[in-house]
């Protein structure tokens, strides 16, 4: 929609359109800001959901320009459950962009999963959760947080449910997302693999006769594979994805949580 | 009924527990509930600082990409009003979803459009269903079109210059107005009309529109209008695409017609009716 | 991936060059427009650049070997190193890439920085040399090469984002310098270049030692771009060295492979006919020979040429 609106905005504040620019300073490097609170920590975040579960996976490293932060920063959180482990919990949320921004989502909308269960006396639903989330970024709308969240669990039904996250809180559920750094490399492999985009069933016609191939829900093992080749190829082309891979099995049993160790380079 | 206004204006548990009031205030401070408190970068000029961090269009090299709505279009004819839109979010050149649900069910007579800023639509048309509920219940009867889409104008209005993108469509039936339909925009804009069509493909879609618009057609032949303008958008608009959402408002409520794939409608359009004769499937 | 590979390097055929006019020295019947004869760099397009610039239009992104590359002098000969990774923003352009470029056989240089810079200076330093050895009679020397480079880049104000390491053996002995883009230099017995050079650096300060042997000095090396492969993301994949003495040229090329990927879990081979078709032409061999040239290869052979790295 970015052309809807081809006049620029009407503003209180001085203008920003690159059209009324001097044209001499904005020809050497990008434009700096007086107040920037944001750094991009790398890294990418892929969520799938299947018939009986739902599959968060993110890298654990951590990065700032060309420099690591760190190893093992895990951008998957349960959410709700007991303790300082979030033993018990049945949703997780992942957050890639700015870490700082990130954390504080997670503290906040953790915080108010709890609240919920003191107040109600009952586990908060993920439909209800995802919500909560959507409003809580929406509340920053004017200062948004610097993230792109997934939110993955079980619906009433016992499905599994994921839901995706614009930075300001517009929000879906989906089968399938892919966030962060590395989105552009993964999410078309999750198109073509998942929901099957651009494949078309062998055995029916010829050209315009071709019947579409119809998306069904994947078992468990082949999503877990599926998650650990979108990895290790997003690992080989760029080069802020790296280390380890985290993943969070949510299924009626509860989280279960894996960590494989990813090329360090 | 003013008790079960007021019941429903508050926290159910306010009045029950005054324990939890300590609690209370802590998720007030966390969260803020939906009554307009939005916190600010801490510096004068928000908007400004808005704009240099998420408008896409005036600084394509923005750090925060905020996911945009695109072709949607509705129109009165005489069986009620069609409402018809894409399905395509976008994030810069980045094609973020091709299922998004753009057509807003603000209640089961009411539908509200998204195009612009996807967070925008979606969080005040659901504030506006939550607020058409409570004229409901304070004035023991449905709100009308028209006070739904004030309603909805006077906010973005209160936000104007903040950022807010939006322009949408409350379409309607109700028993004083008959079929309505209204178009609020985020600069205030609030306009009564036949027929419109918002977003980057709207000039696609009124050039198939207004060319095979009457007020007089049938039912099948307005809803296959309105999945053709969406089409023609869908085929020349880079940013409108994936799937056609087609719901027909009447008396007694509005009607799904369906979430289709474009490109086999394409094929089929082409084919079956010559259209599109710009594109080939042959050879030389 | 590909073993370690020896490999000598071949003294290049020095044997026919003429220096005289290659065409006649004709008097032309006209003066061609002196735009289209204008040697070296072409800067017709900077305005328009510079407009479309200012209205946000990004530049199209260099390859750049954000990169790690070192030189160690030992007893005896002199060892530069680099890793392989050539990245465009932050996307990896190629795995595999050689960063040590040949300048003459006993002279080679690392590049960090453009890609296209520090390969085509160093081809053009290169072929200076080569004439200039020609004309003295003498072996080149590593001096002169920093000396030409320093002067080639700083005549272009640093524009060439060439970033080198320049290290050989000459009648004068082993020598290693830096040059920088904007045509500074300097001469130390270990040293480090591009995004990773500080990690890099680490390595040296902690462990180099005067009078190494060649293979503490190829250790050390290698080391060192190590350090920068892992802990700077704008290097990666294997490491490259190049150990020059005053009788011989040693590249080692892919010398440590400490990233080689691991097997994909799934097998993506799609059924034929998954793809939707609209129409096809088949296009025979007499056809096509009108427009190039065919040939016939057996089957199961492959056609001349490096095979294509691929995965699985």
């Amino acid at each position: 929609m970015a052309s809807l609106f081809q006049q620029s905005m009407p503003s209180t504040g001085p203008g920003y359109s690159f059209a009324s620019a001097p044209t001499h300073h904005s020809s050497s490097g990008p434009r700096q800001h007086a107040f920037y609170p944001y750094t991009d920590n790398g890294g990418s975040t892929l969520g799938i959901s299947g018939a009986t579960f739902t599959i968060l996976a993110g890298d654990t490293r951590s990065t700032s320009g060309y420099n690591i932060n760190s190893r093992y920063a895990p951008k998957l959180f349960r959410i709700g459950g007991d303790g300082p482990e979030n033993e018990g919990a049945r949703i997780v949320l992942s957050v890639v962009g700015f870490a700082a921004d990130g954390n504080a989502l997670k503290e906040r909308l953790d915080t108010m999963v709890k609240m919920y269960r003191y107040q109600h006396g009952k586990e908060i639903s993920v439909h209800a959760c995802a919500q909560r989330l959507s409003h809580i970024l929406y509340g920053k709308r004017f200062f948004p947080y610097y993230v792109t969240a997934i939110l993955g669990g079980l619906d009433d039904e016992g499905k599994g449910a994921l839901y995706s996250y614009d930075p300001v809180g517009s929000y879906e559920r989906e089968q399938c997302r892919a966030a962060g750094a590395a989105s552009s490399l993964i999410m078309p492999f999750l198109d073509n693999q998942v929901n099957l985009k651009n494949q078309y069933d062998p055995a029916s016609g010829e050209g315009l006769e071709k019947v579409m191939r119809v998306p069904e829900p994947l078992p468990q093992e082949t999503v877990e594979q599926l998650v650990r080749d979108a990895f290790t190829s997003a690992v080989e082309r760029h080069i802020e994805v790296g280390d380890g891979l985290q993943m969070m099995i949510i299924t009626k049993e509860g989280v279960q949580e894996t960590f494989t160790p990813l090329k360090k380079d | 009924m003013d008790a079960l206004v007021a019941q429903y204006s508050q926290p159910s548990h306010s009045a029950q527990d005054t324990t939890l009031d300590d609690s209370l205030a802590l998720s007030s401070k966390i969260a803020p509930p939906l009554s307009l408190n939005f916190e600010l970068p801490p510096i004068d000029s928000h908007s400004a600082w808005l704009r240099a961090m998420t408008d896409d269009h005036s600084n394509p090299q923005c750090p925060i990409k905020i996911a945009h709505g695109t072709t949607t279009l509705a129109f009165r004819f005489k069986g009620g009003i069609i409402v018809a839109t894409d399905s395509r979010a976008t994030a810069g050149n980045w094609i973020a979803s091709q299922t998004v649900k753009k057509v807003i069910e603000i209640n089961s007579c009411l539908l509200g459009t998204m195009a612009g800023g996807a967070a925008d639509c979606q969080y005040w048309l659901a504030y506006l269903g939550m607020m058409c509920r409570l004229h409901e219940l304070r004035h023991k009867r449905r709100i009308s079109v028209a006070a739904a889409s004030k309603i909805l104008a006077n906010l973005v209005y209160s936000y104007k210059g903040m950022g807010l993108s939006m322009g949408t469509m409350c379409a309607g039936v109700t028993p004083t107005e008959g079929p309505a339909l209204y178009y609020v925009d985020n600069d205030g804009t609030r306009l009564a009309g036949n027929m419109f069509c918002v977003g980057s493909g709207q000039t696609f879609a009124y050039g198939v529109l207004d060319a095979e618009y009457k007020y007089e057609m049938e039912e099948d032949e307005a809803l296959e209008l309105g999945k053709r303008s969406i089409l023609a958008a869908t085929h020349r608009d880079a940013f409108s695409g994936g799937f056609i959402n087609l719901y027909h408002v009447k008396e007694e409520g509005w009607v799904k017609h369906g979430f289709m794939d474009t490109n086999p409608i394409f094929w089929k359009t082409k084919l079956e009716k010559g259209e599109f004769s710009n594109v080939t499937s042959k050879l030389e | 991936m590909v073993g370690v590979r020896f490999k000598e390097v071949e003294k290049r055929d020095q044997a026919v060059i003429t220096t005289g006019h290659s065409t006649p020295h004709l008097t032309p019947p006209y003066t061609p427009p002196i735009t289209t004869t204008m040697p070296g760099f072409d800067f017709s397009n900077h305005n328009r650049n510079l407009a479309l610039h200012s209205r946000g239009v990004p530049l199209p992104k260099a390859t750049s070997t954000g990169t790690t590359i070192v030189g160690c002098l030992y007893d005896g000969g002199v060892v530069i190193a680099a890793d392989t990774r050539a990245t465009s923003g932050p996307i990896v352009a190629d795995k595999n890439c050689e960063k040590l470029h040949y300048i003459s056989p006993q002279i080679w240089c690392a590049g960090a920085g453009t890609a296209a810079d520090t390969e085509f200076t160093t081809a053009l330093i290169s072929s200076n040399l080569e004439l200039h050895a020609l004309s003295t009679g003498r072996k080149p020397r590593v001096v002169t090469v920093m000396t030409m480079l320093k002067q080639h880049l700083f005549r272009y104000q640093g524009h060439i984002g060439a970033y080198l390491v320049v290290a050989g053996c000459d009648p004068t002995g082993a020598h290693l310098f830096t040059v920088h883009a904007h045509g500074s230099t300097d001469k130390l017995p270990y040293v480090t270049m591009g995004s990773g050079s500080l990690a890099a650096m680490s390595v040296f300060e902690t462990q180099w030692k005067n009078s190494m042997t060649r293979d503490e000095a190829v250790a050390l090396c290698a080391q060192a771009i190590q350090a920068g492969i892992f802990n700077d993301l704008g290097s990666g994949s294997n490491v490259d060295v190049c150990v020059i003495t005053k009788e011989k040229t040693e590249l080692l090329r892919n010398y440590i492979t400490p990233n080689v990927r691991e097997q994909k879990m799934r097998n993506y081979k799609f059924a034929k006919g998954t793809t939707a078709v609209l129409d096809q032409k088949v296009i025979t061999k007499e056809e096509i020979s009108k427009y190039v040239t065919v040939q016939d290869i057996g089957d199961g052979e492959t056609g001349v040429g490096e095979k294509m790295e691929v995965d699985s």
